[in-house]
């Protein structure tokens, strides 16, 4: 090795005008390269809505040009959605440990900002170098063992404190519920109630003004012991069993419509728009009725292949009864749809959940909300009867 | 016979460009092509997999959906024959879209029959293998019509399900063709009503809607042309290259011997 670095640097001696002719010949060439586009901010912006509840669920922080972070947003404000729900992955700002890389987060922030849009963060994805277990191999970025929710705090700490002001609502991990969200091990409450008790102390400490949402839980209706997951309402009741009301102050709440209409009635074997009321009545239950709720996720799907769709005509109808209903619920601050674009398609299911296709093409459904969130009536005769009748 | 001699001699030192502009000739290698055959796989396969996992999303008739107790579809078939193929027991794990791809990367599948389509943002840890079945748009119209591409329903009357990704596709041939007229339906059925009972010229409809539409009227003459691919396709972990090998080689020969036609046959 030595010999090798003693022989380049004796080259080097000897043809030193050459290297340093090559050296600006490459500077020169790299000039050339085009610079990537940049998305300036533009004018300040504020969303012009008569419906403040109307929020929807983005996913910018995939986003590799900034211009389509500002074409998004620019697309949620003329909605009149004035708050996002946005991702804000662990692993991608604190790469190291105590190394921050707030760039992906600060463009999103900044975009947001000057659309007059607000942020509710939601705070996940769990770095290698957090993953403190014995077989690293065998985790996923939702694999976080209980030794490391100091760390966990310390992450939610910075990012409350560098973005007071900007971003006050955190919702504290997704559908803990589930056992593909808890690193496929058997889903816990009790775990997910010290998770809660150790980061909220240090988010408060950070951001006196922020709102610490407790995650949201996957719709679903998996008994005790299923491998798989636990039923959010039975989640939800532990979860306030071992204490958690007195370590968040509102709830997050998932709830999909699937197959039935907005008002189909509520009930604990049912996975339906609804289930909402359900999750609520748990929270008046234990004396928790003053923490307001947010629904970050909902909608309804319009593939043509998904057994848990319906066809794009239901689906808007659905969803403007749903934003309807949502309105007369006091407890409930806001509704977000479930999903406002993808940065990539999935080529599955998933993508008719957007309400923009990922070359920003505004579906029907965009310009259906965009006209409730105006007051606008519906609009009438948008396809035709069927043929023969 | 000499002048000849010479001529080839003369022509050494160029047989780098002539090689070069061979190569360069050559039709390029099937992505599809593969280096082993079923039965040269067969023995590893059984003595690295006592049974084969398969990671299935039961939420997509007709490829995979509950009936009863059980979970039966295209997809469902597919994984049988292939276990069949090789002797090895198929056991399928249910999964939703989101927990497909870690139940893959952690070891909990060994593969994914899920109605896929390759993702490229994910090639450095899965393979994908050649498709199976092709999912995408399709232009449908009564045989006599003779509406074979985007050009031919200029002045026509086309039909598809609004809101639909076909209506994205009727859109962006709004912009390309001097006039048609536009016919949203409530759904794909609707808009396939109304081409054969003549409301419509032509409609645009996923493959399957147009394969299940077919089904339920055979003795409706039409033709189907393809607007753009949706390939499914099977995907393995990438560490897995053998497993990919065999999965491929099998459906390669599902594809010779007619058993993803029967396949189809059944279920679309």
């Amino acid at each position: 090795m030595i010999t090798f670095l003693y022989t380049g640097l004796q080259m080097l001696r000897r043809h030193w005008y050459w290297a340093a002719r090559a050296a600006a010949a490459a500077v020169l060439l790299t000039s050339l390269i085009p610079a990537p586009p940049r998305a300036s901010l533009g004018d300040v912006q504020r969303v012009e809505t008569e419906k403040p509840h109307v929020c929807v669920h983005t996913r910018l922080t995939e986003e590799v040009d900034e211009w389509k972070i500002r074409q998004s947003l620019d697309y949620v404000r003329e909605m009149g959605a004035g708050t996002i729900v946005e991702f804000f992955p662990w692993a991608y700002l604190e790469p190291a440990d105590d190394v921050y890389n707030w760039q992906i987060a600060d463009r999103i922030v900044r975009h947001a900002q000057n659309q007059g849009v607000r942020i509710i963060a939601r705070m996940g994805f769990v770095p290698a170098w957090a993953r403190i277990t014995e077989d690293a191999a065998a985790t996923t970025f939702n694999t976080l063992p209980p030794e490391a929710y100091p760390l966990f705090a310390d992450f939610l700490a910075a990012f409350a404190s560098r973005y007071a002001g900007a971003v006050d609502h955190l919702i504290i991990w997704n559908e803990p519920n589930l056992a593909f969200e808890w690193g496929y091990q058997t889903v816990d409450p009790r775990a997910y109630t010290a998770m809660l008790r150790t980061v909220y102390p240090a988010i408060k400490a950070a951001n006196p003004h922020s709102v610490v949402l407790a995650a949201a839980l996957a719709p679903t209706l998996e008994p005790p012991g299923s491998p798989h997951g636990l039923d959010d309402l039975l989640y939800l009741q532990a979860m306030y069993e071992h204490g958690a009301a007195d370590w968040f102050d509102a709830l997050a709440i998932h709830t999909y419509g699937f197959i039935h209409s907005a008002g189909d009635a509520p009930a604990a074997e049912r996975l339906n728009f609804r289930r909402a009321e359900l999750l609520r009545a748990i929270m008046t239950e234990h004396d928790d009725a003053a923490a307001p709720a947010y629904i970050t996720e909902t909608g309804w799907n319009d593939s043509p292949r998904w057994a848990n769709a319906v066809s794009p005509s239901l689906r808007i109808q659905h969803t403007l009864a749903a934003l309807e209903l949502a309105e007369s619920w006091e407890w409930l601050e806001a509704m977000c749809l479930w999903v406002f674009r993808y940065a990539v398609p999935t080529f599955s299911y998933p993508d008719y959940f957007t309400l923009v296709s990922v070359d920003f093409e505004r579906k029907p459904i965009y310009f259906a909300v965009q006209a409730y969130a105006r007051g606008q009536a519906r609009a009438e005769d948008l396809w035709l009867p069927p043929p023969g009748t | 016979m000499a002048a000849a001699a010479r001529y080839l001699i003369r022509l050494v030192p160029h047989l780098w460009a002539i090689a070069l502009t061979c190569i360069m000739i050559l039709p390029p290698r099937s992505a599809t092509h593969t280096a082993v055959s079923v039965e040269a796989v067969q023995f590893t396969i059984q003595s690295a997999y006592a049974e084969m996992r398969v990671g299935i999303d039961p939420s997509a008739p007709p490829f995979a959906a509950f009936s009863g107790e059980s979970v039966v579809g295209f997809d469902v078939d597919l994984a049988r024959a292939l276990g069949a193929l090789y002797g090895v027991p198929v056991r399928f794990v249910y999964l939703g879209y989101d927990g497909l791809y870690d139940a893959l990367l952690t070891g909990q599948v060994d593969l994914l029959i899920a109605s896929l389509t390759p993702d490229t943002n994910r090639l450095n840890r899965v393979i994908f293998t050649p498709p199976y079945f092709d999912a995408g748009i399709v232009l449908i119209a009564p045989v006599e019509r003779m509406i074979r591409s985007m050009a031919d329903v200029d002045g026509k009357q086309l039909a598809y399900a609004f809101g639909s990704n076909a209506h994205s596709e009727a859109n962006l041939w709004s912009r390309r063709l001097r006039t048609f007229q536009p016919m949203p339906y409530e759904s794909a059925q609707y808009a396939l009503d109304a081409v054969r009972l003549g409301f419509a010229d032509a409609a645009l409809v996923d493959a399957v809607s147009g394969r299940m539409y077919a089904r339920q009227h055979p003795a409706w003459l039409h033709h189907t042309q393809s607007v753009y691919a949706l390939p499914y396709v099977i995907a393995v972990d990438a560490d897995q290259v053998g497993l990919a090998a065999a999965v491929t080689a099998a459906l390669e020969r599902f594809q010779a011997d007619g058993t993803l036609d029967a396949l189809l046959h059944r279920w679309l």
